[in-house]
């Protein structure tokens, strides 16, 4: 019996870094290990004892990919935690803000990350010498996102100007308004970036995901809804950790997310585009049509896809908020000037999936007890299994070309690791 | 852009750009941005300073038009922790500077985007500091430290004498 063992000890285009193992037996798969290391746990203890009016700006700064959720996720489990209400413009205002985070980071994936995958490049350098445009056309996205976060969040990396209950300021119509251009543009390098994708070769296969998202009646989910999942999951936020529960493994400094009694599951655009693709806006909508997408897509490698499809969306979503828009009168609601111990908890669509905040503070409003379940941990479990598949599929590959086959395959979930690992090393056993 | 800083009417775009790369709370990976903040108010009429904390895809936007960019980063190339090295484009090979980024792409990636892509200035000094420790985490390392202490220096220094071997109007 051949045993082989694949070490990856850094798995390029991820943000962040980690590892995996994969040990075969033959043309067994004994063990496939995705080790991560997670911050979010560092927050956490960090946390304790401070304000819960800090919450947003400290848990921003855990990733400077994704900002923006981190700060959506703490809001509105404090206000839950308080029983707060943010309503009306101050509510379109936080969806304006989340769509130039998803913009921004689907952009980078797509372009910088997950494209050379596709068309055979080992980086993005090398990518865009000889695709100069595509890359171009991934860069200016970036800033259109970039700029509708700077406008919002006081700047684009680690915003500033959220708070419990809105924001600090809230911008004029004029700002909003000198950003409508360049959506326009974003818009329909959007639709560009979905024909793109869709014009790809995709290995032709299909994983039985079960899928887990937000879901909102009125909206393609972001920052409130029911959790669902394909099966059979319909939860308020507050009962996440009724369902769903996290879990040590040794190997990995990360807790891997389960749903109890079931196992893996996928959060993200594959998630999100399966469990809401009725609530697309006209554009997104016509466009995944016209790129052949199903309305469940399993083959994980058309991420990219929709993740142009939710690019459409944020950036058709964001004309239509500036084109609405009439500043409130205040630019946050002010929080209850006393109140007993209390707890909260929320999830927000982060670009890469469910982000759920809990806490707890007492009567002073501290902070006794912070919990935060990133995405890319809740997909851990599920990219694992993936990795398991394909290697399956795969064994007559050199360990080279199954290394790399491994790496894209994380790839395609986008993981973010600088929100839930260290670096990634690839260690593949073979005996 | 108009008025550059202390001097009516220049274009800002004819200053240096000094940019600190980096991320709070990632033990020795913040010592780039320790090193702009305590040259900003030094340097107040001579360059431009900037922060790039997170996707260093950023760099593209902060530099396009900049003839002369300064980037202070932490590198890690196998040197004693808090070695400071200085690197100039056109002229130097970038692997020698190793991927220490933890924002997603590093700094010789977002170069050789910048190169491919036409969108880098004529002349890039980068410094970088020896990393230590890149876990999570606030404070420098003692010797990133010092580091940092000897950048600051450094890089004044070699603005400094920019700004005095510069042409006045």
């Amino acid at each position: 019996m051949t045993e082989r063992t694949i070490h990856v000890d850094y798995i390029a285009r991820v943000e962040g870094e980690g590892a995996l193992k994969v040990r075969l037996r033959g043309d067994t798969v004994e063990d496939v290990q995705l080790k991560i290391w997670e911050p979010p746990r560092f927050f956490e203890a960090f946390l304790r004892g401070r304000s819960y009016l800090e919450a947003p700006d400290i848990t921003a700064r855990i990733c400077g990919i994704c900002p923006v959720a981190y700060q959506m996720s703490s809001c509105h489990a404090m206000e839950h935690a308080l029983g707060m209400q943010v309503r009306g413009e101050l509510r379109t205002l936080r969806r304006l803000l989340y769509c130039g985070e998803w913009i921004e980071s689907h952009a980078l994936h797509i372009y910088l990350l997950h494209a050379p995958d596709f068309l055979g490049y080992p980086d993005a350098v090398r990518l865009a010498k000889d695709h100069p445009d595509a890359v171009k056309k991934g860069l200016a996205l970036k800033k259109a996102g970039n700029n509708l976060m700077t406008v919002l969040g006081g700047r684009e990396i680690h915003p500033i100007n959220v708070r419990i209950g809105g924001f600090y300021r809230v911008p004029t119509v004029h700002e909003l308004t000198a950003l409508r251009p360049e959506l326009e543009s974003a818009l329909e390098l959007g639709e560009a970036t979905v024909r793109f994708a869709a014009g790809l070769k995709f290995p032709d296969i299909e994983e039985d995901y079960e899928f887990v998202a937000l879901r909102h009646e009125h909206e393609y989910a972001m920052n409130e809804g029911e959790v669902v999942s394909n099966r059979g999951v319909k939860i308020p936020m507050s009962q996440f950790e009724d369902v769903f529960e996290e879990v040590q493994v040794p190997y990995s400094h990360a807790l891997q997310s389960r749903h109890k009694g079931e196992g893996s599951y996928l959060v993200g655009p594959l998630a999100r585009y399966a469990l809401n693709h009725d609530k697309l806006l006209p554009r997104a909508r016509s466009i995944a049509r016209e790129a052949g997408l199903d309305d469940v897509v399993r083959n994980p490698y058309k991420s990219i896809v929709v993740r142009g499809v939710e690019i459409v969306q944020a950036a058709e979503e964001s004309l239509r908020i500036i084109d609405a828009y009439r500043p409130p009168d205040e630019p946050f609601v002010e929080p209850p000037a006393s109140f007993h111990a209390t707890t909260g908890a929320a999830i927000s669509e982060a670009p890469r999936g469910m982000l759920y905040h809990r806490y707890r503070i007492n009567q002073e409003g501290l902070i006794e007890e912070a919990k935060i379940v990133a995405p890319t941990s809740q997909n851990q479990k599920r990219i694992e299994d993936d990795l398991r598949h394909l290697v399956e599929r795969s064994l007559s590959l050199d360990d080279t070309s199954l290394t790399d086959a491994c790496e894209r395959a994380i790839r395609n979930h986008d993981p973010c690791i600088s929100c839930a690992t260290h670096f990634l090393k690839l260690d593949l056993v073979r005996t | 852009m108009n008025g550059g800083p202390g001097r009516p009417g220049m274009p800002d775009i004819q200053w240096p750009l000094l940019i600190g790369v980096g991320t709070d709370h990632r033990g020795d990976d913040r010592c780039g941005l320790d090193v702009v903040r305590a040259l900003r108010e030094r340097l107040a009429g001579r360059a431009r300073v900037a922060e790039c904390t997170g996707d260093i895809t950023d760099l593209l936007d902060l530099w396009a038009g900049v003839a002369e960019v300064i980037v202070v980063d932490a590198v890690r190339s196998g040197k004693p922790a808090g070695t400071v090295v200085r690197l100039e484009l056109p002229g130097t090979e970038l692997p020698l500077l190793g991927a220490t980024s933890t924002h997603g792409l590093s700094l010789p990636e977002a170069i050789g985007l910048g190169r491919s892509l036409g969108q880098f200035p004529a002349h890039l000094v980068i410094y970088g500091i020896e990393a230590e420790n890149l876990e999570m985490g606030d404070g420098l390392s003692v010797a990133v430290a010092h580091g940092v202490r000897e950048a600051v220096v450094q890089v004044a220094t070699e603005i400094e004498a920019r700004d005095v071997a510069r042409p006045r109007d």
